[in-house]
């Protein structure tokens, strides 16, 4: 019994309910985190796609700002008579506005207005110079013509945007713009004749206007920009920008493989996936999206990027994952717990039913057994009670009739006296204990005189019937604690206990004589009997039952031999 | 700047060839510092089996690149390499190259006249001792549109004439420019004197009213070209540029202007650190053969110096390359004429 049914049957609930909340907390985690994961990268491809969006309209505004700008009627009159002296007051005029524009506008480098004859020479220019603005005078504005755009911004029509490619602004006297990264947005200024007299070109900070973009994302997030062909313009690591200034090209789709097809514009966004991120050695996770940029023939784009160390975008799950083991953990010793209790639920009532039956096979004792249960149990229970029943019952009559078998062995089955072999056990008995006391017993054998004419005149019955009434005469002239027996015929034997002395035996005798000579009423006829008593007293006439019994036997005879009806005792 | 260089670029700079079936440490190994092309591994290999030795090559990007590495170890590093001939006198003047035994490369017989004078190539030889072997060549003529140009351009000159304007493109770098413009002004093209500086400045202050844009990039100027109807273009990139255009379509012509085109040399040199001079004189003849010679020619489209171009003119004037008077002087001007400066503002400077 070291592992019980009890024992076994609370592992397997326990186990079973460990395996089911286990597994079931397995595969909650793996779906959760798919989900969560998924949903990770949905977000990050949302926030590109958003800072974009953002992007687009910002350059969208900035291109209306130069619009507004070359819509101005000065800056259309200033580019056709900028050789008059009397165009200086509309010059300051304008600069004042590009000032203006300039303080509103932190993202912007520069504001010009430049000639489209004259080699592209600059009319107004007002740059950003640290925390000031200057207007550039005179003689230091330059020619621009060479640039282009400056040449292809020209080309255009009234209204078109153009936005330039996004390069190190190398040009001598920028102030704060130089060997700054700078998109150049610029329109044409066009007469009311439709010649073009010029242009409108705004510099913006990449990393200014960028600034203002990124400033809303969290700051996990990282920044890439590049180019249609995938230079780097922005980079967390600014040594990783602008590397084709260096004649090396340092390009998205190196540091990210997947991005080469957002380059090659086979697809128009990317999220990278996290479980390819994890086998990287950078452990990040990003997303790009390619933004066609302008509607000018130069078909310009850039691929915008935002990565997320891979800890952070995981580490939702990884909580989940936490809280999982922590559930699974519960439920398991939930599990346990009602494992245990089962398992007493279904043993209880089964150790009781083997205590029961041990009690009862060890001593026959119907304790009580769960035999209410309306399931199995009680069905066991109700047969086990039902079968002790039975036995207990069975036990009870073999006892009686083992009973009555011993009584029908140990007495005369007519008078119901013991028997000679009761008899003899008694006398057996009684001459222990006397000799241990050192009292005396008496013997007495009883014989019934002229039996044998009795039976012969009067019939068996009759003689069986005095027999039962000498029994009886007999029996009444004792004590209780003395013992009358039949040896077999008509002979008798009375064990006196305790006696003072052989007269106290001889009385008795006497009395049992006497009785006998009362006339017997059997069966309508009236009869008198008498009998022969011998006496022998130990220790003095034997001193065991054998030598008792014999020296009663004598004293018997010569009771017989003197004439019958007589008490005798022995004499040596 | 040339274009077998910038297209090599994409490809790692520093790339070393492994051999396959690299030989046992025992056989003896020729270190071979190169640039992308020049010794593509199907010909390294016949020289390995040739020789029964091992050749490591390895590629650079730049010469910048080229002189770190030549540097280091006091050129013990590599035993042969290539740079070209304003480059090469750096080396002969740190003593980081060795004099040749030109009997141990018998091809030199076989190459063009102009390559066998070699006292006359500037900045090779050093007291009658030779130091480098030419090897391949670019000059930088006049692309011209064949549609706007009843006859051929005859001088640079062409590149400032105002009947262009707007039509011209020229090339964004500051030595090439300088060299060109105090050519045209009857000067030296490396050794411009102080005083003419301003002049030069100004040319090319006229250069850049006269042009339409200075470009960069060989594709650049395919687009260009004909995006806004270029009449005439300096070509940087030689023949290989002129090759580009006809591809994408353009009627154009190459001209060697009247003054001299200047060009690029690419020289081989062993190093003073050389393990085995022979075997690396071996290299160099085994690279002057007309085979491995004519390879490069079709694989890289350079000129060699063995089969002549049939589209050359052995009477073209080529001045190779020499180092200038003061390159950062150039580059600083540059940039302010460049950045659009006025003529009254640059002679301040």
């Amino acid at each position: 019994m070291r592992y019980g049914i009890g024992f076994k049957l609370g592992v397997l609930f326990a186990a079973f309910g460990i395996l089911a909340s286990g597994l079931t907390g397995y595969y909650s985690y793996s779906s959760s985190r798919a989900m969560l994961l998924a949903a990770s990268e949905r977000d990050l491809l949302t926030a590109t796609q958003v800072l974009g969006r953002n992007m687009l309209v910002s350059l969208g505004a900035i291109g209306k700002d130069a619009r507004l700008l070359a819509a101005l009627p000065r800056a259309a009159k200033i580019s056709q008579f900028s050789k008059s002296a009397s165009i200086e007051e509309d010059t300051k005029v304008l600069a004042t506005i590009f000032n203006a524009m300039l303080e509103t506008h932190p993202e912007y480098f520069q504001i010009r207005l430049i000639s489209a004859d004259m080699n592209g020479l600059e009319l107004v220019r007002v740059d950003r110079d640290g925390k000031s603005l200057t207007r550039v005078m005179a003689g230091d504005l330059q020619e621009k013509g060479h640039h282009p755009y400056v040449f292809e911004t020209l080309r255009l029509k009234h209204g078109d945007i153009r936005l330039s490619k996004i390069e190190i602004n190398h040009e001598e006297g920028a102030h704060s713009g130089l060997n700054k990264p700078t998109l150049r947005v610029a329109t044409p200024v066009i007469a009311d004749n439709g010649r073009v007299l010029g242009l409108i070109v705004i510099n913006v900070d990449l990393n200014g206007l960028f600034g203002l973009l990124k400033a809303d994302l969290p700051s996990a997030y990282n920044l890439y920009l590049s180019n249609e062909a995938g230079d780097f313009l922005i980079h967390p690591d600014a040594t990783r920008t602008f590397g084709f200034e260096q004649g090396r090209r340092i390009l998205v789709q190196d540091d990210f493989e997947p991005v080469a097809e957002v380059v090659q514009g086979k697809r128009e966004s990317i999220v990278m996936n996290i479980e390819a991120a994890r086998m990287q050695q950078d452990r990040l996770v990003a997303a790009f999206v390619r933004l066609p940029l302008g509607d000018t023939a130069e078909k310009r784009a850039v691929i915008i990027g935002l990565s997320q160390p891979l800890e952070h975008v995981v580490r939702e799950a990884t909580r989940l994952g936490w809280y999982t083991i922590q559930i699974v953990l519960v439920f398991s010793g939930l599990a346990l717990i009602l494992a245990a209790l089962v398992s007493r639920v279904v043993t209880r009532p089964m150790n009781a039913m083997v205590q029961a039956i041990r009690s009862f096979s060890k001593e026959r004792v119907i304790s009580p057994m769960p035999t209410g249960r309306k399931d199995e149990i009680g069905v066991l229970a109700r047969s086990f009670h039902d079968m002790q029943k039975e036995m207990v019952e069975y036990l009870t009559e073999l006892k009686d009739s083992r009973n009555i078998l011993e009584h029908i062995a140990r007495h005369d089955p007519l008078t119901g006296l013991p028997n000679r072999t009761l008899f003899y056990d008694r006398m057996q008995q009684a001459i222990i204990q006397a000799r241990r006391d050192k009292t005396r017993l008496a013997l007495m054998f009883i014989d019934l005189d002229q039996f044998k004419q009795i039976n012969d005149t009067l019939g068996h019955h009759t003689g069986d019937l005095l027999l039962k009434a000498v029994a009886d005469r007999m029996q009444q002239c004792v004590r209780e604690s003395d013992t009358v027996g039949r040896l077999g015929g008509d002979e008798f034997v009375v064990l006196l206990h305790f006696i003072e002395g052989q007269q106290d035996a001889l009385l008795v005798a006497e009395k049992i004589r006497q009785a006998v000579n009362q006339p017997f009423d059997l069966d309508g006829h009236a009869l008198v009997a008498s009998v022969s008593i011998g006496v022998a007293i130990y220790p003095e006439h034997g001193r065991d039952e054998m030598q008792l019994s014999v020296n009663a036997d004598r004293a018997m005879y010569l009771a017989k031999g003197n004439g019958r009806n007589r008490v005798h005792p022995y004499q040596n | 700047m040339r274009l077998r260089r910038f297209t090599h670029r994409l490809i790692a700079v520093l790339a070393v060839s492994v051999v396959l079936c690299a030989p046992a440490r025992a056989v003896e190994t020729l270190r071979v510092l190169a640039w992308p092309g020049y010794a593509d591994s199907d010909l390294v290999q016949a020289f390995e089996k040739r020789h029964g030795v091992h050749v490591e090559v390895s590629f650079v990007g730049s010469d910048d690149v080229l002189r770190e590495k030549v540097r280091a170890n006091q050129g013990g590093d590599f035993d042969v390499f290539a740079a070209n001939t304003a480059e090469m006198q750096y080396y002969i003047e740190e003593r980081l190259v060795a004099p040749l035994q030109l009997d141990r490369i018998p091809n030199t017989a076989n190459q063009l006249p102009r390559f066998r004078n070699l006292q006359a190539i500037h900045g090779i030889t050093r007291q009658g001792e030779v130091f480098a072997i030419p090897y391949t060549y670019s000059e930088m003529g006049l692309i011209y549109d064949r549609k706007q140009f009843r006859e051929a351009p005859t001088s640079m000159a062409a590149l400032w004439d105002p009947r262009y304007k707007g039509r011209v493109l020229a090339f964004d770098a500051s030595s090439h420019n300088f060299s060109v413009a105090a050519m045209l002004l009857g000067g030296s093209p490396f050794q411009i004197k102080d005083r003419e500086f301003d002049k030069v400045a100004e040319r090319l202050v006229a250069l850049r009213r006269n042009v339409l844009t200075f470009y960069t990039l060989p594709e650049e100027s395919v687009e260009l070209f004909r995006e806004h109807s270029v009449a005439l273009l300096f070509a940087n990139y030689g023949r290989q540029q002129f090759k580009q255009l006809r591809d994408a379509g353009a009627d154009v012509g190459y001209v060697i202007p009247r003054e001299g085109a200047l060009a690029w040399l690419d020289c081989w040199a062993v190093t003073r650190g050389a393990g085995n001079k022979p075997l690396a004189e071996s290299w160099i003849n085994y690279m002057l053969e007309s085979g491995v010679s004519g390879e490069l020619t079709k694989r890289q489209g350079l000129s060699n110096t063995i089969a002549a171009d049939p589209l050359a003119n052995e009477t073209d004037k080529l001045i190779w390359l020499e180092p200038v008077e003061d390159a950062k002087r150039r580059a600083a001007l540059w940039s302010h004429i460049i950045s659009g400066d006025l003529p009254g503002k640059l002679r301040t400077r």
